[in-house]
């Protein structure tokens, strides 16, 4: 984790605490979607066709408890870079897959992202992907040493609030695009 | 001073929250428009054989035994609903299936229609429940309709003529397929073209 730290300027408190609770819900929402849903999950990790089938199962229960983990390790500050670089190391993965089988040719198979709306592959997802690990990057930083006041919390708590509305924002028209591609295609 | 800022910090914040529950507000209520724009019937692709045409006969063993003739004169509507085993829309659509043909009772007979490895289709069968309907595997039956995209649904009348075809995705396309015969049209895009609707929406 040192190498990790050593890459990173310092960052305001507020930045990374922000960075942090927006990362660790993500991802704490990601998992509590993919648990209550396992079926929809491993056929999803099925139609990526990355993994041998034997390995698809076990593969699929376990994606959504590191995600757990990850997401919980992430909110407090002392197992913060830890949960970080395991937050990282997913996200590493799940976009190899993605950029995998856009380079295939499919982009019509759904990104297994959890919830009930399809959002097909495409470099909207990578490029989410891509702030999603900038954010957690931004987590991992070392803290400036000031001193905070009761205003800084509440601006972690708006600044939090925000980045999860945008999240959502981007994945809803994540899962518009395919519809609007599918209508401008239309005879 | 500072009080000023705060509170003027705390304002924008508040007004930045509000905006971001309007955009996603708007957001949703384009999606709900694109779930009703979206070809609001099964899209035909204009290839195989026409509707109203006969239908090509094909004898088929299907899966668990016995055979299964599509074409030809017989006693009711068939419904033949391409799929496959990797196909999640097409799992989707099996609950709409399911009540579809109790619905229409012996009215209906119901042919699930795939091409690939048997095994894997055995597996399928029996893990979605599906043993009750004829199951066939031929390749060349889909090549005879153009089978291009999946879930695919032909829908094939007593006597033996395509009644309704094309690509279904969602419960309305699949009862479009009905309302098509019912109303006497090829699919619901020739209804909206046809002369008549025209002149109504005129």
């Amino acid at each position: 984790m040192d190498a990790l730290t050593v890459l990173l300027p310092a960052i305001d408190p507020v930045l990374t605490h922000s960075a942090a609770a927006f990362v660790g819900t993500v991802l704490l929402i990601a998992a509590i979607e993919k648990l209550r849903d396992p079926d929809a999950f491993r056929d999803a990790v099925e139609n990526y066709q990355v993994l041998p089938g034997a390995v698809v199962p076990a593969f699929a229960r376990a994606v959504p408890l590191l995600e757990l983990l990850a997401g919980v390790m992430l909110l407090p500050v002392a197992s913060r870079q830890a949960g970080a670089g395991l937050a990282l190391a997913l996200w590493l993965m799940f976009t190899a897959a993605i950029v995998l089988n856009l380079r295939r040719g499919r982009d019509r198979i759904d990104c297994g992202c959890g919830g009930s709306a399809h959002t097909p592959l495409g470099k909207g997802l990578v490029l989410r992907n891509v702030a999603l690990m900038l954010a957690t990057w931004v987590a991992a930083a070392p803290m400036l040493g000031r001193s905070t006041v009761w205003l800084d919390i509440v601006a972690v708590g708006f600044a939090t609030l925000f980045l999860l509305g945008l999240h959502f924002l981007a994945n809803t028209m994540l899962s518009h695009q395919s519809r609007l591609l599918d209508l401008r295609n239309s005879p | 001073m500072n009080e000023a800022l705060i509170v003027s910090n705390m304002l924008l914040w508040l007004a930045v929250l509000a905006l971001l529950v309007v955009v996603i507000a708007l957001s949703r209520q384009i999606g709900i428009l694109y779930e009703r724009i979206a070809p609001m019937g099964a899209l035909m692709m204009d290839s195989g054989p026409k509707v109203g045409e006969e239908a090509p006969v094909f004898q088929l063993p299907s899966l668990g035994g016995g055979t299964v003739t599509l074409g030809g004169t017989g006693s009711g509507n068939t419904l033949v609903f391409f799929l496959s085993p990797t196909c999640p829309v097409c799992k989707k659509l099996l609950p709409v299936l399911k009540s579809l043909k109790r619905a229409e009772g012996n009215r209906l007979t119901l042919v699930l229609a795939s091409d690939g490895e048997q095994p894997e289709h055995e597996a399928f069968r029996r893990r979605a429940d599906l043993a009750v309907y004829p199951y066939v595997l031929s390749a060349e039956l889909g090549m005879r309709y153009h089978v291009s995209k999946l879930p695919y649904a032909v829908l094939i009348d007593a006597s033996g003529r395509v009644r309704a075809k094309g690509l279904v995705n969602s419960r309305e396309q699949l009862d479009s397929l009905f309302s098509a015969q019912d109303l006497g049209v090829a699919s619901v895009q020739d209804y909206l073209d046809a002369p008549k609707f025209a002149k109504e929406q005129a």
